[in-house]
C-alpha cells in the first residue's frame, strides 16, 4: 500500500479538491477548508481507509502531513 | 439630511489628504509570523486601481462585489474599492462551502466575485447558476483564463493609481452586506449604509479607549461584522495603531503576537479564549503579556470561568460586549471605569436605550427574562434584509428593534444573556440556520428526515446535534457519518458541521409540520419535553 497515494486520495474526497498534492511539508495552512472543524473529518476518514485509530494526544500532534504519514506508516507497521 | 463621508474616503484618503499618507496604516503579519507595513497612502492607491478596475467592468452604484478570500491585504483593497465606486461590498467566508455560497451570491446579485485560484473550484460548481455574474476577478491568476474568469493582477496592471470620486455622499447610500442567519428559510443580508459610520467610530472611541500609544489587535475575520467594523473601518478611520494577522487559529502565533507586537487592546471572542483555555497552562508561561492594557470579547457570552481565566493569565481585565450583524456596532458593553461583572455582557451604550420586553412589548422588571430590545434611532442599524422586507419589518414592533436573544437585566442595569429566542444556533461565534443544515443532509440519499438542534458546550458555546431518520434499507455507519459531516462541511460550512448524530424513528413535528426543536433538545438534556398537544401523531 503507497500511503501518500491513499492519502491523497482521502484528502481530495474530504476537502473535495481534486487538485491537492499531498507534500510532507504540506500544512492546514496550505489547504483550502482545513481548520480545527474540518480535521475531524480528516481524521474520521483517515481511521477509515487505513483501519487504525489516533490518540487525542497524535490527532493534535499532526505539524504537518509528513507527521501524519509517518504516524499511519508506524501504526501499519506495529 | 446633509451629505456624509463615504467610508472609503474616511478609511484611506482621508488620512492621506490629512498629513498622514507615509504612516502606517495597519501592519500586516503573514501566517509565517513576517509582517509588512502598509501605508495609508499604499491602501489608498491599491484601492484606487481596485475601484478602476471595477468602473472598467462596469460596476455601477448600488451593484453588488462580493469577496470571497481569507483575511487578507487584497481582501481589504477589494472592499474600499467597492466604496469608492459606491457599489455595494459583500464579504463571505472563505470557508463557505458552495450551497452557502449559491445562496448568498444570488441573493445579493452579486455582479463580480472576487476571489482565489483554490477557492475557484467551489465557484466553478455554481457559476452557471448564477445568471447575474458578470466576471470572477482571481487575486492569484497570471493570465485571464476567458472572459469571465479573469486575472486580476492582469487587471491591475492596466489602471491607473488615481481614482475620482466623491468623499460626501447620501448618508443612505449602501455601503454593505452582512449575511446572517435565521431560524428558518435562507440566511439574509442585512444592509448598511454609509451614514452608520459616525455610530461605528462613536463605539469604537467609547468602548476601547485606545489611547495614541497603544497598539490594538482585532482578531476577527472582516467577514464577520466584528472584523469589517473594528478590525477594518473603525481604527483605519481613527488611525489606530493597528495590527492584521492573516493566518488560521494557533496558540502559539497568538501567543508569540501579543507578546513581540506589545499588544496593548487586544479584541477577540469567547471561542478563541476557551481554545486557549485548553493548552497546557506551561505554554503561557513562555510569552510575556506585560504589554497587554485590557482585552475585549464578542460572538457569545463570555462565561464567569474564561474571564477569570484570561484575568489570571492576560493579567489584565476582560471586557465582554454584544452586537449583531444587524445592529452594526457595539450595542450594549463592559468597559473601564465600570465594575465588571463576569458573566454579563455589560451595559448599553451612552446613546442606546437597550430593554427586557415580554411578547406583548410590555416592559419586564428587573431579573425577569424576556427579549432583549433596542430602542431605534442609531446610525449603524440596518436598513433592511435585501429581498426580504417582510422579514426585516418582523424585527420591529413600532420603534422598538427586537434582538432575537432572550436576556434579563439586574438592578443596576447590567444585561445578562440567556439564550436565542428563535431557533438559530450560535456555534463558535457564527450564527448557524437550522435549516442550511438540514437542506445539506437531506441531499444525501440515506436520510429521509433531518432536524438540528443547539445544545450548549464547554467550548463552542453551543454544539449542533443532528437528528436523523435513515431509510428503512439503510444502516448507520462511520462511512455515512462522513458522508454527512463532508458533505456539510464543503457545501455549507466547517462551523456548520453538526458534532454528533442520533438516530430517530421520527422527528417530532406539529400538525403544520414545522419541527419542535424543543422537545429534541428536551430529550437530548433529558428534560420534560413540556407541552406536546400540538404534536403530530406518528
Amino acid at each position: 500500500m503507497n500511503v501518500t497515494e491513499e492519502l491523497t486520495a482521502v484528502f481530495r474526497e474530504v476537502f473535495d479538491d481534486d487538485s491537492i498534492q499531498l507534500t510532507p511539508e504540506l500544512t492546514a495552512d496550505d489547504v483550502e477548508g482545513w481548520d480545527s472543524l474540518s480535521h475531524v473529518n480528516l481524521i474520521i476518514a483517515v481511521e477509515m481507509k487505513f483501519g487504525i485509530e489516533f490518540t487525542q494526544k497524535e490527532i493534535r500532534s499532526f505539524a504537518n502531513v509528513g507527521e501524519l504519514i509517518a504516524c499511519i506508516e508506524s501504526k501499519l507497521n506495529a | 439630511m446633509g451629505l456624509t463621508k463615504n467610508i472609503a474616503y474616511t478609511c484611506t484618503r482621508r488620512p492621506c489628504e490629512a498629513g498622514h499618507a507615509d504612516e502606517q496604516a495597519f501592519k500586516w503579519i503573514h501566517n509565517d509570523l513576517t509582517e509588512q507595513i502598509f501605508t495609508f497612502q499604499e491602501l489608498d492607491t491599491a484601492s484606487n486601481r481596485m475601484a478602476n478596475v471595477l468602473q472598467r467592468l462596469g460596476i455601477n452604484k448600488g451593484q453588488c462585489v462580493s469577496i470571497y478570500l481569507p483575511k487578507s491585504v487584497e481582501l481589504l483593497n477589494s472592499f474600499f474599492g467597492i466604496l469608492k465606486n459606491e457599489a455595494i461590498s459583500c464579504i463571505l467566508f472563505s470557508t463557505f462551502g458552495e450551497s452557502a455560497l449559491y445562496d448568498r451570491l444570488s441573493d445579493s446579485r452579486t455582479r463580480i466575485l472576487i476571489t482565489r485560484k483554490s477557492l475557484l473550484k467551489k465557484v466553478q460548481k455554481i457559476e452557471g447558476e448564477l445568471n447575474e455574474l458578470q466576471a470572477i476577478l482571481v487575486t492569484d491568476l497570471e493570465t485571464h483564463q476567458d472572459d469571465y474568469i479573469l486575472s486580476l493582477p492582469q487587471l491591475l496592471a492596466d489602471v491607473p493609481d488615481s481614482f475620482a470620486f466623491s468623499a460626501e455622499i447620501e448618508p443612505e447610500t449602501p455601503a454593505f452586506i452582512q449575511y446572517t442567519s435565521g431560524s428558518t428559510g435562507k440566511p439574509k443580508g442585512a444592509l448598511h449604509v454609509h451614514g452608520g459610520l459616525d455610530t461605528m467610530l462613536a463605539s469604537f472611541k467609547e468602548v476601547f479607549e485606545i489611547q495614541p500609544d497603544e497598539c490594538f489587535w482585532c482578531t476577527a475575520d472582516p467577514a464577520w461584522i466584528t472584523g469589517l467594523v473594528y478590525g477594518v473601518i473603525s481604527p483605519l478611520a481613527l488611525l489606530t495603531n493597528q495590527i492584521q494577522f492573516g493566518g488560521n487559529f494557533s496558540a502559539e502565533s497568538w501567543l508569540e503576537i501579543l507578546q513581540r507586537e506589545q499588544v496593548n487592546v487586544w479584541y477577540t471572542a469567547p471561542t478563541a479564549l476557551r481554545m486557549l483555555m485548553q493548552e497546557e497552562a506551561g505554554l503561557f508561561k513562555q510569552y510575556d503579556y506585560s504589554a497587554l492594557n485590557r482585552m475585549y470579547s464578542v460572538g457569545e457570552p463570555l462565561n464567569p470561568e474564561v474571564y477569570y481565566w484570561g484575568k489570571k493569565v492576560f493579567g489584565c481585565e476582560v471586557y465582554d460586549n454584544w452586537f449583531q450583524s444587524e445592529t452594526g456596532s457595539i450595542m450594549i458593553t463592559n468597559k473601564p471605569g465600570r465594575a465588571v461583572k463576569p458573566g454579563s455582557m455589560g451595559q448599553p451604550l451612552s446613546y442606546i436605550q437597550a430593554m427586557i420586553l415580554d411578547d406583548d412589548m410590555h416592559p419586564l422588571p428587573v431579573r425577569q427574562q424576556g427579549n432583549l430590545c433596542l430602542k431605534k434611532g442609531w446610525g449603524s442599524m440596518f436598513r433592511t434584509y435585501i429581498n426580504k422586507e417582510d422579514l426585516y419589518q418582523e424585527k420591529f414592533n413600532g420603534d422598538i428593534y427586537i434582538s432575537g436573544d432572550l436576556a434579563y437585566r439586574d438592578e443596576e442595569g447590567y444585561f445578562w444573556y440567556v439564550s436565542r429566542a428563535d431557533d438559530v444556533i450560535n456555534t463558535a461565534g457564527h450564527l448557524v440556520g437550522p435549516f442550511e443544515v438540514e437542506s445539506a443532509l437531506l441531499e444525501i440519499e440515506e436520510i429521509v428526515d433531518v432536524a438540528v438542534i443547539g445544545v450548549p458546550d464547554p467550548i463552542l458555546h453551543e454544539k449542533i446535534i443532528a437528528f436523523l431518520c435513515l431509510r428503512k434499507d439503510c444502516e448507520w455507519s462511520r462511512a455515512l457519518e462522513l458522508k454527512c459531516r463532508v458533505n456539510i462541511s464543503n457545501k455549507v460550512s466547517t462551523t456548520a458541521t453538526p458534532q454528533e448524530y442520533h438516530l430517530v424513528d421520527s422527528i417530532p413535528k406539529n400538525k403544520s409540520g414545522k419541527i419542535l426543536r424543543r422537545v429534541l433538545k428536551a430529550r437530548y438534556e433529558g428534560k420534560d419535553p413540556g407541552d406536546l398537544s400540538t404534536m403530530e401523531e406518528k
